[in-house]
């Protein structure tokens, strides 16, 4: 088979590589954390998209790459607001809430997300070292203020699809119609097994009536 | 017994001719080999190799094998993924080739998982079986008897390995080729003499490249020499082909 490739996704990759490894390298700590991930391989997939990318931490840098033709050790599939929601909260319950897929070593995404979320660099106190404080600070709360709209806009996005599949187009039930509806069929299996009882004793009766 | 002859370029030469001029090449480009694979490319040639990365699909612990790895672009690469369990080794027929990639790498902190071993592509001093992966990057063209290397990567590659041959190929992008004529005949021996003073060196890669196998002839070659699901991606519109073929 022979296959023609572009270079354009190699190059793009290989500029968020160099992104990433520049935010890292401001945080010592988290460089550790990944340190201690050595060689694992995490596939993240954005259904939708058709992007997929390959994470590997290796002693001093987060390898990206475009393609992978080798097994991963975990990959991570969802759509681009479940992943974004993934990314922007602390703990694990999203990874494991059925938003996103995890195929594979799930501890292996667990740690994943775990470095993610904690990927809140102190870009200020990097900055005052070049420009000096008050500088810093100024352009710290402008760029707090944009990242701080930018998670709650992907947030209130997340809420308000719910909101409009739920109540405008009626496409998913809110939780109040699944709760009823749990409770419904509850309810129909105990008065199933209540008349199954009356049956059997009705049925032992008539053959005591019958002896 | 007249010897039998074998391309230099353009020109036909004897065996053992090839084998000492292809030398001399190398060690008039070693030290600049880089610099100059910069500006020829446009820094394109990072980009193959980091697709040639990609699809090694190469893990931790696992044991590669770089052959002609010059300057120890892939090997770098290769150390980082297979971390201290693993280990690559780069091999080169050249000692100034070798020389060079072993001090880049020893000055970038690449150490502990890297070997460097000075060997002929064509009989490889490794046991049968050996390596999970193979790379030859830039390599083949210049190899006397390619299918004699074909035959011995393919019997240090343990069964379930695949090996991968980078390499200029045919290009295949309408209206590529006389441009890329162009180019290559007129301003790769300038620029080759203005960076490393070797216009020579040069007009050999250029004619060197013109005589290396296509895309398709180099695919049987290499299910020829016993390797299986043999395939190839064109890139940057031919003008290179990565070739993979699993030993199975």
């Amino acid at each position: 088979m022979d296959h023609t490739v572009s270079m354009l996704p190699v190059a793009l990759v290989a500029t968020l590589e160099q992104v990433t490894n520049a935010a890292l390298a401001l945080d010592p700590e988290l460089r550790d954390r990944l340190r201690t991930m050595e060689g694992q391989v995490l596939g993240v997939e954005v259904i939708g998209l058709g992007i997929r990318l390959y994470l590997i931490p290796t002693h001093d840098r987060l390898r990206l790459l475009d393609r992978f033709d080798g097994a991963a050790d975990a990959m991570v599939r969802g759509s681009p607001l479940s992943l974004l929601r993934l990314n922007a909260s602390a703990n694990a319950e999203r990874l494991f809430g059925g938003e996103v897929v995890v195929e594979g070593d799930p501890e292996v995404a667990r740690q994943f997300q775990a470095v993610f979320a904690r990927m809140d660099v102190d870009w200020e106190e990097h900055l005052s070292r070049i420009t000096g404080d008050v500088i810093a600070h100024q352009i710290g709360t402008g760029v707090r203020g944009f990242l701080d709209w930018g998670r709650q806009a992907a947030a209130t996005l997340g809420r308000d699809v719910a909101e409009y599949l739920q109540e405008e187009r009626r496409t998913l039930p809110n939780r109040e119609e699944v709760e009823r509806l749990l409770s419904a069929v509850d309810e129909l299996r105990i008065d199933s097994d209540r008349l199954e009882a009356r049956i059997r004793r009705l049925d032992q009766r008539m053959g005591k009536a019958g002896d | 017994m007249s010897e039998e002859q074998i391309d230099f370029g353009y020109q036909q030469v004897p065996r053992d001719e090839k084998v000492r001029r292809v030398a001399g090449v190398f060690h008039s480009v070693a030290s600049r080999y880089d610099l100059m694979n910069d500006l020829m490319s446009f820094g394109i040639h990072r980009l193959w190799k980091r697709f040639t990365i990609e699809t090694a699909g190469v893990r931790r612990g696992q044991r590669v094998l770089d052959i002609a790895g010059g300057t120890g672009d892939l090997a770098a690469r290769f150390s980082e993924l297979v971390g201290p369990t693993g280990e690559v080794v780069l091999a080169d027929i050249n000692n100034s080739m070798l020389e060079v990639g072993r001090r880049r790498l020893v000055d970038r902190g690449v150490v502990g998982n890297v070997e460097y071993v000075q060997a002929n592509a064509e009989c490889l001093p490794f046991p049968d079986d050996h390596f999970d992966c193979i790379t030859i990057a830039f390599g083949l063209r210049n190899v006397t008897d390619k299918d004699k290397a074909l035959a011995s990567m393919n019997r240090v590659l343990k069964p379930g390995g695949r090996c991968l041959v980078l390499e200029f190929s045919k290009p295949v992008a309408p209206g590529l080729s006389p441009l890329y004529d162009a180019y290559s005949f007129n301003v790769l021996p300038r620029m080759g003499r203005l960076v490393t003073g070797d216009a020579d060196s040069y007009r050999y890669l250029a004619e060197s490249i013109r005589m290396h196998p296509d895309q398709e002839t180099l695919r049987e070659m290499m299910s020829r020499a016993g390797f299986s699901r043999c395939e190839y991606f064109n890139l940057t519109g031919g003008i290179v082909a990565l070739h993979r073929g699993y030993k199975i």
